[in-house]
């Protein structure tokens, strides 16, 4: 099978099998998850930083995040990661109609996701809760309750565009799918895509506790 | 070491990816239930954030299969991790260590510092301020 994908050009000139090709590409990812980290880990330390600087103004704040939105985008993120699992595991198989159809629910979870996120901004938008100067509600203020807006629209942000870079990604390696280009000696692209989609989910298990909770 | 594409014969299945999404839907409901006990804020908040890093873990071992993975990649989360703790960590013991004063104005520390109304920041005595609640409720009126 190594041979078949190296016949269709799969194979770089420098890698001397298609297994080590594979391990490299995964190493690589996770270089790049790892940056992504800590592109969110500047703002995870903004957070902890005005957290401990305006406790108070931050715990009345988080009361005003809605959490039943929030649980229940847990639910889908952490469900749609289950279904990238199970997609990666039948590529694997060369099941291509089988990695369509659960990619397509993937997809589809992500844009529940984003429904239920706008609905969360409209509802923060409508009532005034918003960074900085145009923060104009009046059931709580105090130092620290805007910048929690600022912190919840920064990071809630950044994680939903990776949400929409993520659907993006995986329709194309759909696409690839339904072709048919994916089976035991050649799975790279819903691999790395899998490992992107489960870093979005992985950044929302702690999201969601430190800006809907605590 | 029956090799095949993916490396070890320690291949996931779906039935571990289910018990693995079965447990994180109970981490999750644990989460939402032990914040709605008595228990004291702060135990509640460290509650949180273990099982938030039990469901990460989970994530990690398994849906992004570093359980199968060999070699350096295993390290580079584990590194990230490691970065991302020492970066909030010493920001926090920067702030939580400084001259109440070189906090921003009305945040904690500052508002604790003893004589804020009357002291301001460049001219009070040489060494830190200590921050004591006792001397929260003292604001001596007049210059």
């Amino acid at each position: 099978m190594h041979t078949e994908a190296a016949a269709q050009g799969r194979l770089a000139h420098h890698f001397p099998d298609m297994k080590t090709q594979e391990h490299a590409a995964r190493m690589g990812m996770w270089l790049f998850l790892s940056t992504e980290i800590l592109l969110f880990a500047v703002l995870f330390t903004a957070y902890a930083l005005y957290r401990f600087l305006f406790p108070l103004g931050f715990e009345e704040a988080s009361k005003l995040a809605h959490v039943a939105m929030g649980a229940t985008n847990t639910v889908v993120l952490i469900t749609s990661s289950l279904t990238v699992a199970l997609a990666i595991h039948h590529a694997r198989k060369g099941e291509n109609r089988k990695v369509v159809g659960l990619l397509a629910i993937t997809i589809g979870f992500g844009a529940l996701f984003m429904v239920l996120k706008g609905f969360e901004y409209y509802h923060h938008w409508q009532d005034g809760q918003l960074p900085g100067r145009f923060f104009h509600y009046a059931g709580v203020t105090g130092p620290g309750v805007s910048m929690y807006f600022t912190v919840y629209f920064l990071m809630t942000g950044l994680h939903g565009l990776h949400v929409l870079i993520g659907m993006g990604l995986l329709t194309w390696v759909a696409v690839r799918a339904a072709r048919g280009h994916f089976g035991p000696g050649y799975s790279t692209p819903v691999e790395l895509s899998g490992l992107y989609w489960h870093l979005i989910d992985l950044i929302w298990i702690f999201l969601f506790p430190l800006l809907y909770l605590v | 070491m029956t090799a095949t594409t993916h490396s070890e014969g320690k291949h996931l299945g779906p039935t571990q990816y289910v018990l693995v999404w079965v447990a994180l839907m109970v981490l999750t409901g644990v989460t939402l239930a032990v914040w709605k006990t008595h228990l004291s804020y702060s135990a509640r908040v460290v509650l949180a954030l273990s099982i938030a890093t039990v469901k990460a873990a989970l994530v990690a071992i398994f849906f992004m299969h570093l359980w199968e993975e060999k070699g350096v990649a295993r390290l580079v989360l584990v590194v990230s991790a490691v970065m991302v703790t020492l970066l909030i960590g010493l920001t926090l013991a920067d702030n939580a260590t400084r001259y109440p004063f070189a906090n921003p104005p009305y945040s904690e520390s500052w508002m604790d510092a003893p004589h804020r109304k009357d002291a301001p920041p460049m001219q009070t005595e040489p060494g830190p301020v200590r921050t004591s609640p006792a001397t929260k409720s003292e604001h001596p009126g007049g210059h």
